[in-house]
């Protein structure tokens, strides 16, 4: 290709071009209420970007994804409440936990088949939500009611009020998505994703050819787990409150919806899912009706628009090449 | 004491033996693990409450099995049968799509509310065996359910269809190169099975409550179960929803504070000490 060399200094162009007008634009143009829907839509995408890559390179899928979003939150809350902790200590603290929980659940599920592993993360799930209603932790969970976090001091410069203005907080959404985004996609590119990605085409192969293969799938894992986690903390910062729905298993099937809508392949089109999901979620939530629809889409994109939106739009062949659709036969 | 853990973990371990073979059934044939299958024992509890309501619960055990194998074969058709050429995974999750719409509909119609069903005459009260005093209707529900059981291992033992499952379950291109039919084992298989997520489903109603979270529990039980029966290991699968019962039931007792997570710690030593589960399961890549 004879302009290739000019091709990729327009496209950072432009790349650096969109991420500043997004940074900026929205707070001038949109109201309050647009606003913290496409907050929450960019924390869904979040989540399904961490489901996306999981998918997309590994040929895994996670139904956990609520566990590490309500958990890490959740944990936040308690080093502020219980352990009285700084708010900058309190978010490593629950950072660190969530992400050795991940660790160790990784070590135990991703040896297994893609299957059994889709069970496990599922089960996996529903122990934390059980867990947290515990009777005997109830002091500390909340129980039903969850908890209510408010700090006082900063974080990163901002205060609680900063953090629950829609407008303020896009900023951080916007900047935080990008770089989880950017870091994904990195990843996929890199060595690991190769390797990741031969290692879900045959798992028997990589093994013989001396390749470790329990290994880099650990890392994928607790990888987009802390893309998860992330996500979490930012939610508790902006909301100033944790359910216990935010650990509910519908939390994890919206981000499977959201990936599986926006297309697995790449990171801007799982981000671009949650989006639209949470302006979807507007429209029809007040009537009840987000679950149905939530199955109804999950069928939908598997049978029919296997690529999702992004995908279906892109012609892109290498897009078709990594993606997890298509009729690829694995058994 | 003993004796009355025993039975109770029995009871349970019926209902779930019913529903964990019928998903080790369709995984053999298929590879496909059905997530909406919780949501078709659901299915089985609500119909059961309205047809107990109408014509007695000796009626539902008899029409409930009936409907939902005939929903069983739509299955087979519309959406087994169209997808064989996809990955397992995304099989897997058409049924996890399948499962939240059929659980929606069934609250859109019957309400979020828990609905109870009354035992019939015969089966209510309770009778002492060896001085102890227990209820007839878990009596009544161990039969039911060691009595298909032992139904399962009879039909996979000594007739020439279960032979054909056994053999698909155990090696699918060899038994396609010996001339079985999968597709009609499967029709046969997946109706079966959903049959027994109907009477599961029916029994559930004087044991347990009718709710609409019901799907969900019992779809990740017996994912469980599965996963420490060895995938695919319809023996695994019968010995480990025993002693997931046990310890559900003696966990209650000894545990109570964290009963709820007493399956999940066994799932977790099993997976440590036997990742692939305690039964001689097909296991694929």
């Amino acid at each position: 290709m004879g302009g290739s060399s000019l091709r990729v200094p327009l496209t950072l162009v432009a790349v650096a071009i969109v991420f500043v007008v997004g940074a900026v634009a929205p707070t001038r143009f949109a109201g309050d209420f647009v606003l913290r829907l496409a907050n929450e839509g960019l924390l869904l995408g979040m989540l399904a970007l961490s489901v996306a890559f999981l998918m997309n390179q590994a040929g895994l899928v996670a139904l956990g994804a609520a566990s590490i979003y309500g958990g890490s939150g959740l944990l936040f809350a308690i080093a502020m409440n219980d352990w009285n902790l700084t708010p900058v200590w309190a978010l490593c603290a629950a950072f660190l936990i969530i992400v050795v929980y991940a660790t160790v659940l990784g070590a135990l599920i991703v040896r297994t088949n893609p299957l059994a592993f889709m069970m496990l993360t599922l089960a996996a799930g529903e122990m934390i939500s059980h867990a947290v209603m515990l009777e005997a932790l109830r002091d500390y969970t909340g129980g039903a009611d969850g908890l209510v976090v408010s700090f006082k001091g900063t974080v990163f410069g901002m205060e609680a009020a900063d953090f629950a203005s829609p407008a303020r907080f896009w900023v951080v959404m916007w900047v935080a998505a990008w770089l989880s985004g950017l870091a994904l996609w990195a990843v996929g590119r890199s060595r690991l994703g190769a390797i990741l990605r031969a290692v879900r085409e045959n798992e028997e192969r990589m093994r013989f050819s001396g390749f470790d293969t329990y290994l880099p799938r650990l890392i994928a894992y607790v990888l987009v787990n802390i893309v998860a986690a992330v996500a979490g903390l930012l939610h508790v910062l902006n909301a100033g409150f944790v359910s216990p729905e935010s650990l509910g298993i519908s939390v994890s099937t919206n981000s499977l919806v959201a990936a599986l809508m926006g297309g697995i392949a790449g990171s801007v089109g799982p981000l671009l899912g949650g989006v639209i999901f949470s302006f979807a979620q507007d429209e029809f939530g007040a009537r009840g009706l987000t679950q149905l629809l939530t199955g109804i889409a999950i069928v939908v994109f598997i049978v029919v628009f296997p690529r999702g939106v992004v995908g279906g739009l892109s012609s892109m062949a290498w897009l078709r090449k990594l993606g997890f659709g298509g009729r690829r036969e694995t058994s | 004491m003993i004796a009355l853990l025993i039975a109770n973990s029995l009871a349970l371990a019926s209902l779930l033996i019913m529903l964990a073979s019928g998903l080790a059934l369709i995984y053999g044939l298929r590879d496909v693990i059905n997530f909406g299958h919780g949501a078709i024992y659901m299915l089985g509890a609500y119909l059961g409450y309205t047809v107990s309501l109408v014509g007695g619960f000796w009626l539902a055990l008899i029409v409930v099995p009936i409907l939902l194998a005939l929903l069983g074969i739509a299955f087979e058709y519309l959406a087994l049968r169209p997808l064989q050429g996809r990955s397992h995974i995304e099989v897997a999750l058409v049924t996890l799509g399948l499962g939240i719409i059929l659980g929606q509909i069934i609250i859109f119609f019957y309400g979020g509310v828990a609905r109870s069903v009354d035992a019939p005459q015969i089966l209510s009260g309770s009778v002492t065996v060896l001085n102890l005093s227990y209820p007839v209707y878990r009596i009544f529900l161990i039969i039911m359910g060691l009595g298909s059981c032992a139904l399962l291992a009879l039909w996979l033992r000594y007739t020439s269809s279960g032979l054909y499952v056994r053999a698909v379950s155990q090696d699918p291109s060899v038994a396609r190169m010996m001339g079985i039919n999968a597709d009609r084992l499967s029709l046969l298989v997946t109706s079966l099975s959903t049959a027994f997520a109907g009477v599961a489903g029916v029994l559930a109603g004087p044991y347990l409550s009718i709710d609409p979270g019901m799907d969900v529990t019992m779809i990740v039980n017996c994912l469980i179960i599965v996963v420490i029966g060895g995938t695919g290991s319809i023996g695994g699968a019968i010995v480990a929803a025993l002693l997931f019962g046990f310890m559900q039931v003696a966990g209650s007792v000894f545990l109570p504070n964290i009963a709820a997570l007493v399956p999940y710690i066994l799932l977790m030593i099993v997976l440590l000490v036997a990742p692939r589960g305690i039964g001689r399961g097909r296991v694929l890549n």
